[in-house]
Formats: C-alpha cells, sequence, structure tokens
C-alpha cells in the first residue's frame, strides 16, 4: 500500500475544474452577468490556477508515483494558464457575438488546460496519456462549437477522426514499450534501455516507432500533419488560437520530458529519424503557406512549420538544446498569441478572414496593424524580436550536436517565410481599405496585445532572465534520471 | 497454458484490419468502428503484458480499462460531432465534407 | 494442442471474423453487428487472460452502451439505403499499407524474447485491482473522470437542437 498521496499538489489542477463547474452554473442561473464578463469571470479563475502553482517554485515534490511538481511543471503550468487566460479574454466578444451555451466553452478550456497540465507534470504514461486525451477532447468539441457553421463541424470531425486514429497508434506504442520495459515510469523505461537490449530489439523499436509516429499527429508533424489545416481553417478563431498556443506547448512539454528521460539512451537511433520529419515539417509547413489566402489556413501552415524547428531541438536533445527548445516555444507562443489577437480583433470588427480583405488596416487600426507586423516579423525570426533570438540560441544548440546542417536549412525555411508573412503585410499597408473609417479600441485587447507585443520584445532584445527560468526548469528532468539509476526500482509499477 | 505470442498475434490483426478500415472506410462512423477495433487490440496488448509478464504490478491491466473508458468517452463525442454535421448538411460521408479544400 | 489452445483459436478466429466484417461488409448495419461479434469475442479473450473483471466491463460498456449508440447513430444518419461505393479509391494502397504493418508487427512480436513469464498468466483479484485504482493511480482516475465530463458537455451541447431547429 502506498504512502498517502498529497492531493494539495494537484491545487491549480482542482482549482480549474472547479471553476469550470462554476462557469457553467453561472451561466445556468445568472443570465444577468452578461457572456462578455463571464469569459473575465473565466480569465481571473485560470490566472488564479497559475498563480496557484506558484508555490511550488524550486520545489521537487512528487503526487505519488505518477507525476512531478517541480520547476518544470511549474513552467509549464504558468505559461498553459498564461495561454489560457489570453484565450479566455480574447473570446469574449467573439463568443458574446457569434456561439451559443458560453459558459460551456470556457469550461472546456479550462479543462483543456487541465489536461495539458498534466501532460507536463506527469512523469509516467498513463498519466501522460489521459491528460493528453483530455486536453484533446476538449479542443475536438470547441472545434467543432460554432454547430451550425459546417466549417466548424467539418473541421471538428476531421480533427477528431485523425486524432482518435493517432492515439491508437501512439497506445500501441505505449504498449509495446511496456511489453519490452516492464514499466510506463519515464525513468524506469530510461533505466532499462539503457541496459543491454539486445533481446527486446524488435519491440523496442517498433514501440518507439509507433509513439513517434503518434505524437507525430498530434503536434502536426509531417507526414501526419493532414487534416491539421482544415480544423484550423473550420474552428471558431479564439479556438484555432488555442489548439496553435496550448496544444503544441503540451504536445512538446510532453515530447522532451518523455525523449528526455525515458528515450535519451536510444537517442544515436532516433536523433536522425526525427531530424528528417524536421526537415519535412519545415519544407511542406512553409512552402505550403504561401499558396494560401485565408489567414487561418495561413497560420495554420505557418505554425506547422514552426514545430519543424521544435523538432530540431528534440533531435538536437541535450540540455541546452532543451532549454533553447522552451525557451523557443515560450516565444512562439507569446508572437503566435499576439498574430491570433490581431486576426480576432478584426474577424471581430469585419466577419473577415481572407488576406485580400486585410487591405488598408494600417489606416484603420494603426496599432493593430503595426502590432501583426511586429509579430509576423517575429515568426519569420527577423533580429529584433523574440522569433530571431530563440532560434539563434536553438540553431547553436544544435550546432553543438553537430546538427549543423538542419540548423541551415531551418534558417533558409525561416527566410522563405519571410516571403508569406510579407504578402499580408503589404496587405496591410499598401492596400486600399474598402471604407476609410477607424476602429473602435476594446482597451482589454488592446492591453492584452500590448502585453503580448512586449513579450515579443523582451525576449528578443533581453532573453537572459527568461532563459534562466527556462534552465531551471529543464535542469530538473535531466537531473531526475541521473538520481534514480543508483536505486532499485524494478518492483516499482 | 496459452504462450503469450499468440495473444499478441491477435492483436496485431485486429489492430491492422482497424487501420485498413480507418484507410478505406468513407462512411464517418464506419471509421469510427474501425478505431474501436484499433482500441481493442491495444487493449489486449496492455494486458497480455500485465498478466504474463509484469503480475506484481500489473500497470497494463489499469490501462487496459483506461484505454476502455477513453475509448467508449471517444465514441460518444464523434458521434455527437457527426450527428450535427448530418444534421446540418445531410451527409454522413467524410469524402463529402469538402468545403475545406488544399 | 492443450485444451486452452483450442479454445483460444476458435475465439481468436471469431474475433477476427468480426473485425474483418466492421472492415469488409457492404451493409453499414451489418458491419456494426459484425463489430459487436468482434466486441464480444474480445471480452472472451480477456476471461482467456485470467480478467475476469476487464471481460465483464468489456460487455457492459461496449456490448451495452458503445453498440447502442454506434446503432442509433448509423440508423439516424442514413442518407439512402444503397449509398454508393463503400470504399475510396484507395484500397490497394490501404491494404498494403495495413498487411506491412501487420507483417512487421507480427515480427517484432514473434521475434522479441519477452522478459518474465511467458507462458502463464496470473489471476489479479478484483481487490488488487480496485486497491490499486484508488490509490497507486488516483491521478489517472480522476483525470478520466474529466474526460468523461468533457464527452458529455462537448456530447450535449453540440448534439443537442437549438431554438427554431
Amino acid at each position: 500500500m502506498s504512502t498517502s498521496l498529497e492531493w494539495g499538489l494537484l491545487a491549480p489542477e482542482f482549482l480549474l475544474a472547479g471553476w469550470a463547474a462554476f462557469i457553467i452554473l453561472i451561466d445556468l442561473f445568472w443570465g444577468g452577468l452578461g457572456k462578455e464578463r463571464l469569459g473575465w469571470l473565466a480569465a481571473i479563475g485560470v490566472v488564479a490556477a497559475g498563480g496557484l502553482s506558484l508555490i511550488w517554485v524550486n520545489d521537487a515534490k512528487q503526487f505519488g508515483e505518477l507525476a512531478d511538481i517541480n520547476d518544470y511543471t511549474t513552467l509549464f503550468r504558468v505559461l498553459f494558464t498564461g495561454i489560457g487566460a489570453t484565450i479566455c479574454i480574447l473570446s469574449a466578444r467573439y463568443v458574446r457575438d457569434r456561439l451559443l451555451n458560453p459558459g460551456e466553452y470556457y469550461a472546456l478550456i479550462l479543462l483543456a488546460i487541465v489536461g495539458a497540465n498534466g501532460m507536463a507534470a506527469a512523469h509516467e504514461l498513463l498519466t501522460a496519456y489521459i491528460s493528453l486525451e483530455l486536453l484533446s477532447f476538449s479542443l475536438y468539441a470547441l472545434t467543432a462549437y460554432a454547430k451550425f457553421d459546417l466549417r466548424s463541424n467539418e473541421g471538428g470531425l476531421k480533427y477528431m477522426l485523425l486524432g482518435a486514429f493517432s492515439s491508437a497508434i501512439f497506445l500501441y506504442g505505449i504498449g509495446l514499450i511496456y511489453g519490452t520495459t516492464g514499466s510506463t515510469q519515464y525513468a524506469v523505461i530510461g533505466e532499462v534501455l539503457s541496459g543491454d537490449t539486445s533481446d527486446i530489439e524488435w519491440g523496442m523499436y517498433l514501440g518507439l516507432a509507433l509513439m513517434i509516429g503518434g505524437l507525430g499527429f498530434k503536434v502536426a508533424a509531417v507526414p501526419f500533419h493532414m487534416y491539421t489545416p482544415d480544423a484550423y481553417e473550420g474552428a471558431p478563431i479564439p479556438i484555432t488560437a488555442l489548439i496553435s498556443a496550448l496544444a503544441k506547448a503540451a504536445g512538446f512539454a510532453f515530447f522532451l520530458k518523455l525523449f528526455a528521460v525515458a528515450f535519451l539512451p536510444l537517442i544515436d537511433d532516433w536523433r536522425y529519424f526525427i531530424a528528417g520529419l524536421s526537415v519535412a515539417t519545415m519544407a511542406l509547413g512553409n512552402l505550403v503557406a504561401i499558396q494560401q489566402r485565408n489567414v487561418k489556413r495561413l497560420l495554420a501552415y505557418s505554425s506547422i512549420g514552426q514545430v519543424g524547428y521544435l523538432l530540431l531541438g528534440i533531435a538536437a536533445l541535450s540540455q541546452d538544446a532543451a532549454s533553447a527548445l522552451v525557451l523557443h516555444m515560450i516565444g512562439y507562443v507569446v508572437t503566435n498569441l499576439a498574430a491570433f489577437t490581431c486576426v480576432i480583433l478584426y474577424y471581430n470588427w469585419t466577419g473577415k478572414e481572407e488576406i485580400e480583405e486585410y487591405k488598408g488596416l494600417a489606416e484603420r487600426a494603426p496599432y493593430v496593424a503595426l502590432c501583426l507586423t511586429i509579430a509576423l516579423f517575429s515568426l519569420a525570426g527577423m533580429p529584433l524580436f523574440a522569433g530571431f533570438a530563440t532560434k539563434f540560441i536553438l540553431f547553436q544548440a544544435a550546432a553543438d550536436q553537430d546538427l549543423l546542417w538542419l540548423a541551415a536549412v531551418a534558417a533558409f525555411f525561416s527566410f522563405v517565410s519571410l516571403y508569406y508573412y510579407l504578402i499580408l503585410i503589404r496587405e496591410m499597408y499598401l492596400g486600399e481599405p474598402e471604407e476609410k473609417t477607424r476602429f473602435q479600441t476594446p482597451w482589454l485587447e488592446y492591453t492584452a496585445l500590448t502585453v503580448l507585443i512586449a513579450g515579443v520584445f523582451l525576449i528578443g532584445l533581453y532573453p537572459k532572465p527568461v532563459f534562466n527560468v527556462v534552465e531551471d526548469a529543464t535542469a530538473t528532468i535531466f537531473v531526475s534520471e541521473e538520481l534514480e539509476s543508483g536505486e532499485d526500482l524494478v518492483g516499482v509499477p | 497454458m496459452i504462450p503469450i505470442d499468440n495473444f499478441l498475434v491477435l492483436s496485431a490483426i485486429l489492430f491492422s484490419l482497424g487501420m485498413y478500415g480507418v484507410l478505406v472506410r468513407r462512411n464517418a462512423v464506419l471509421i469510427l468502428m474501425s478505431v474501436e477495433l484499433m482500441l481493442q487490440a491495444v487493449a489486449i496488448n496492455f494486458v497480455a503484458f500485465a498478466v504474463y509478464l509484469n503480475p506484481e504490478t500489473f500497470t497494463g491491466l489499469i490501462f487496459g480499462i483506461f484505454v476502455i473508458v477513453i475509448a467508449a468517452a471517444e465514441v460518444g463525442l464523434a458521434l455527437a460531432i457527426i450527428l450535427r454535421l448530418f444534421r446540418n448538411r445531410q451527409i454522413s460521408n467524410v469524402d463529402e465534407a469538402d468545403l475545406m479544400k488544399w | 494442442m492443450t485444451y486452452e489452445e483450442a479454445i483460444f483459436y476458435v475465439i481468436a478466429a471469431v474475433t477476427v471474423a468480426g473485425g474483418l466484417g466492421v472492415v469488409i461488409a457492404r451493409n453499414v448495419i451489418h458491419s456494426a453487428l459484425f463489430l459487436i461479434m468482434a466486441l464480444l469475442g474480445v471480452a472472451a479473450v480477456y476471461v482467456l487472460l485470467a480478467s475476469e473483471f476487464l471481460a465483464i466491463v468489456q460487455v457492459l460498456v461496449y456490448g451495452g452502451a458503445v453498440t447502442i449508440l454506434i446503432l442509433f447513430a448509423m440508423m439516424l444518419t442514413r442518407v439512402r439505403d444503397t449509398a454508393g461505393p463503400m470504399d475510396g479509391p484507395q484500397r490497394p494502397i490501404a491494404a498494403l499499407a495495413a498487411t506491412i504493418f501487420l507483417g512487421t508487427t507480427v515480427l517484432a512480436v514473434t521475434q522479441t524474447e519477452w522478459r518474465g513469464n511467458t507462458e502463464e498468466a496470473t489471476v489479479i483479484s478484483i481487490y488488487e485491482i480496485g486497491e490499486v485504482l484508488f490509490t497507486t493511480w488516483a491521478m489517472p482516475f480522476e483525470i478520466a473522470s474529466l474526460v468523461l465530463m468533457v464527452s458529455l458537455i462537448g456530447a450535449i451541447v453540440l448534439a443537442r437542437g437549438e431554438e427554431g431547429e
């Protein structure tokens, strides 16, 4: 019988789940609150959960044998709650005007955050998988949330079917790894795999391949990205933003921890495979983005390209590369959210989402156009902005691991991406708007946008403080592997 | 007694059949059923590994229970989406849901 | 061949036949019925794996709830009785992919020397399962309950009729 569990360690998740139920009840019983304020109320709960998770900064605890509550978890909890709060705030007007059932909408977002937290915290595959499914299910439901919009239905269906298929493949891989190593704990798997594996080679490699395949689907790496653009295009815009930020960040938090602890012994076997995936992803994402006419789809392919850079970090896995990867992910999340904020604002004002319909935005809302330009330049990796700094550090880490060629390919595709971002920027600044009236400035969204853009500049010009935080976080996952090797863990589930 | 390989091969066959079904079938509900088949295979794998190789700490058995839970939840949600799409548009073949192209 | 192995082959044949029916049958309702056959076959497999609890859960959840859901959904989304070709044009490629996968997996599974007892299944009592489910595996248990809640919320919000529909 194991020792009693410290449920207090999961307080942020409990708060989020409770708040989700609370929001549903408020929507049910107090209609006078107004749909917009419901979003703000949801955001308050999310921020509170994020604040709560700061209790464990510089702490290292475990929840049973399932999850760590350490700096890695805390970092990602703060990141995920930040994403969630931003999306709740950005959704407020959108939901008020275009969607039914707002209470459940926010509740699903909150539960998605719980799933994401679980993925980052888990150090054992069952917990990680169940959290992954919690995140995924919420996103499927949210993608299809615009019930009477056919694109939303279609996007949700395709996303769900593909997600279910990839879950099955991923699970089969987990099954084989469990069978060959006898455990689902990352640390134990790592230990077994660093020993003599000649008798379990077949099962081990097949299991690993299937897990990479399944994870590839989840983060939309090529060639597993098939329906992602449809899901992005069909989903309500705030949800597209949520998927592009939360699902990718959570997916990589999981991917990184799993590979750094459990599969590190096999790194020479999977490094080049993942490098290959990285190249394919960067290539396809960036090249197809050039042809896109719809802003959501453009950002979808752009984020597929970004996944390529993140895979670069996995291929070059070492402690430095891990820190670089997480830093790049934070930069990507902040920048992407900034870009989507502008897109959401424009959609709220005009209901338009084709690139050519953005013409003249610079005249009608100069601040928004400027922020969108900054965000796009950052995504392309221009100096001064987050994208440049984080990519530079990432490429450095890759070069240290003899993957300089991969970094060069990545730099090339960064350059390519500039082209399609410039198309949108050109529309905004050089196009003639249909009407010349200025748009109203909603203060809350503008504040959020300012905060995000400030983040882009902060990471771009002075990344050191954020980088230090990230380094502390990733150090925890590399240390734990060394700690376990001296103990006898064979009997532990 | 029955060697473990028998069960593992059975699960491989079911998984491959399910995979074939997902790739080939056009009706959304049929695709879902094929995924269910794949998840059955996965569960058999887990339980077999637990009961044969790791009976003291039978993680696989617990995993199998959770796979059943997730699969059932998946069916519920997927069918709701399919029903909604059907009501809006009277289609049930995935190929016909092609508003969004390349 | 021992008794147990003979029974295993019979049950495996039934299950595989059911699976085959799901992916090949021309009539969608037939596919659903073949799925029931496969699901119940898997329940029998669990009994052979000395996991009676799982077998009962399988029958209840799948044979009971899931098949009813699928049959209802199928009947509610029928367009016409003979609805064009059932399969897409990628049949040969899909068959090839599935066969390659099957071959690789069977090879992997038989070539691997599994570490542990590969001949005899141990019975695990429901008492042990219950004890472990609420202590060692408490976190997935809680999160799984949230998954079910999400599934419920999503299904109700998406499928229910709104005013004017």
